[in-house]
């Protein structure tokens, strides 16, 4: 079949953990008769992605991003299930199947410490066996977008987080992989970084119809990258769909902080919002946080209601950060005690 | 190139001679990397020259002084000791010079998870390792082994004919592959267990056996020598093609295949490694 690219079935993997004695001698007793546990960091995940897609892979930390992300590069070999990507299997194919790839991981550059920029690059252009004209190319457009002759001289060692993301992104698409695999592509970043680093992804992708997937746990990449997003808790996939549609399903929750300018009491609060489908957080003094979903109630009412009737200095609306989000889906598929849903297609 | 959107192209295998040439030129590029930027550095290669000077120095000073005294080791002379000797200098070299990476291996590989990288590249992953990291001080090793073995040769009056010279570029690479062999295979255990005890360091103490007639050594360590740790192929049998009797000939022709069987099974034990690696957590 031609539109699906990557295949993921019952994937699975699972970690050997050494659990350890306590004291010399149990250290000892440790190196002799080592006691084991195992711990399931990923759990029957099945997918299946189309050329040319964008998609976001969110998760808490320790979720399971990464181990999903290091089978599909072929650096782990699962513990059970299949993958097949363009008919090529990570672990097993890994000299066929690397030249069709690119990847970087936000925690770890892929470039050589000592090597000055200029020079990684060209090793790279080596390995790969990407042709004069190619490299050219892809020079070209990484100057242009990324800016990255600025410090094509200097060793890998002394550039900024920022400018090591952006050198990472280069190499890892020097030889115009098919498929770009980024595991939290914008950790530690500043905003202004961070932005760059996905107009970049934009670009690319228009520009060279990469496939991408990407892990993150900032739900802002994925907002302005993906229209689709998996969403992973302990090791197993609890949505797979459009953003637009997880959106729906937590009903367009909404966080509300309002800033008084004198000290108000929740129960004060609960009787101006009465009749409305509204929250309060346990709240003290100047500060209180509200809840309530756009798909039931309007922000300009319950704001109309809360400014007219109490004296408001500041006032800001927030989206759940991904972590409730997670929680929020969790919660309801382990209410719902049925699988995971399946990609609405 | 990629003929369907669901597929991914793959490119025809190269035949053997293509893929060697291939693989010298990734080593030659990694090589010049390398090399400039240790071009930085050059105090260190001084120091490290230096370093190698003085304790080959030593050593030849006290075989001197030995010999100064007896005629004859155990039947050996003091210019065929010394052949040996230089000799086991050319292999030690030629694994000195690739094999620095496998030391630091399991810190900062497998620890710190570098070997992630490795495994993300269409070059094989043990090359890669090798090539990451030289030892220039292997050249003077191989250098000053030449000048010992050479003089040593004329010394004796050997007549070294074509066949002589060819054994020389066969014994010195392959004796070179069970030095590569044996600490490969312990530096692949790192896959399996943190190897906090460090079994390396004493084994390359033993090296320093290899260096000497092997009829010097008792029995027990004639036998650890050949056969549990074999580093008596690496420079006694290969250098008896010179300078021991003909019948000896026939044992030192053995070290190609002792050479590659030791560094084709430590390959299959590093494979399965692989196969096991676990990466790190974040
Ligand atoms: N190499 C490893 N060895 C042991 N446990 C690991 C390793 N890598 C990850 N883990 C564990 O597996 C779980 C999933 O980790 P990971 O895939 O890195 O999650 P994420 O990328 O979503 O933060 C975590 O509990 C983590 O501690
Ligand atoms: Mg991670």
């Amino acid at each position: 079949m031609s539109d699906v690219l990557i295949r993921v079935r019952d994937l699975t993997r699972d970690y050997r953990l050494i659990k350890r004695r306590e004291g010399v001698v149990g250290g000892l007793v440790d190196l002799v008769r080592p006691r084991w546990s195992t711990l399931r960091a990923v759990a029957d995940v099945s997918f299946d992605i189309a050329p040319g897609e964008m998609v976001g892979y969110i998760g808490a930390n320790g979720a399971g991003k990464s181990t999903t992300i290091k089978m599909l590069t072929g650096i782990l070999t699962p513990t059970g299930g299949e993958v097949t990507v363009g008919g090529l299997v990570p672990w097993k194919q890994r000299r066929q199947y690397t030249r069709h790839i690119g990847a970087v991981f936000g925690q770890r550059t892929q470039l050589w410490w000592d090597l000055a920029v200029v020079e990684s690059f060209r090793l790279l252009k080596k390995i790969y066996e990407v042709p004069d004209d190619v490299y050219a190319a892809q020079m070209g457009v990484f100057n242009e977008l990324l800016g990255i002759d600025e410090f094509l001289h200097q060793p890998v060692r002394k550039l900024s987080l920022g400018q090591r993301m952006r050198c990472d992104l280069a190499a890892a698409l020097l030889h115009k992989p098919r498929i770009l695999f980024l595991d939290e592509p914008t950790i530690g970043l500043d905003v202004v970084a961070k932005e760059n680093v996905r107009r970049f992804l934009r670009e690319i992708r228009d520009l060279q119809g990469v496939t991408v997937i990407l892990t993150t746990h900032d739900l802002g990449d994925i907002e302005q990258l993906c229209r689709r997003v998996m969403i992973i808790d302990k090791g197993r996939v609890h949505f797979d769909g459009e953003l637009e549609e997880l959106r729906r399903r937590t009903g367009h929750r909404v966080r509300m902080t309002v800033d008084f300018r004198e000290p108000t009491s929740g129960a004060r609060l609960a009787t101006v919002t009465a009749g409305l489908p509204v929250v309060w957080q346990e709240g003290e003094g100047r500060r209180h946080v509200a809840e309530f979903r756009r798909l039931d109630v309007a922000g300009a009412d319950v704001i109309k209601r809360v400014v007219n009737d109490c004296p408001v200095r500041d006032l800001a609306l927030a989206e759940p950060d991904i972590e409730e989000i997670v929680r929020e889906i969790y919660r309801d598929s382990a209410a719902a005690a049925a699988p995971a849903p399946g990609r609405s297609a | 190139m990629d003929d369907a959107q669901g597929t991914l192209a793959r490119l025809p295998e190269r035949a053997f001679w293509p893929q060697v040439r291939w693989q010298a030129g990734i080593f030659g590029a990694y090589f010049g990397q390398f090399v400039k930027t240790r071009l930085a550095y050059r105090m260190d290669f001084l120091v490290d020259t230096l370093g190698v000077l003085a304790s080959i120095g030593i050593q030849l000073a006290v075989l001197t002084t030995l010999f100064s005294k007896v005629s004859a080791l155990q039947g050996w002379s003091f210019e065929q000791v010394l052949f040996i000797y230089g000799f086991s200098l050319v292999p030690l070299g030629l694994f000195n010079l690739v094999s620095v990476n496998l030391y630091g291996f399991s810190d900062a590989y497998i620890i710190e998870g570098k070997f992630d990288r490795v495994l993300l590249r269409p070059v094989n992953p043990l090359a890669q390792v090798l090539c990451e990291s030289f030892n220039i001080s292997g050249l003077n090793e191989i250098a000053l082994g030449l000048v010992v073995t050479v003089w040593a040769g004329i010394r004796l009056g050997l007549q070294p004919g074509a066949l002589d010279v060819l054994a020389l570029l066969v014994l010195a690479p392959t004796a070179a592959l069970v030095y590569l062999g044996v600490f490969l295979a312990i530096t692949a255990v790192s896959f399996w267990f943190e190897d906090r005890m460090g079994i390396a360091p004493p084994v390359y103490n033993v090296i320093r056996f290899s260096r000497y007639p092997l009829t010097i050594y008792s029995l027990p360590v004639r036998i650890l020598l050949t056969f549990v740790l074999p580093f008596a192929w690496v420079a006694y049998y290969p250098a008896t093609w010179f300078v021991g009797g003909a019948d000896l000939k026939f044992v030192a022709a053995l070290t190609p295949l002792v050479g590659l069987v030791v560094f084709g099974g430590a390959v299959l034990v590093w494979r399965r490694g692989v196969r096991n690696y676990t990466s790190t957590g974040t």
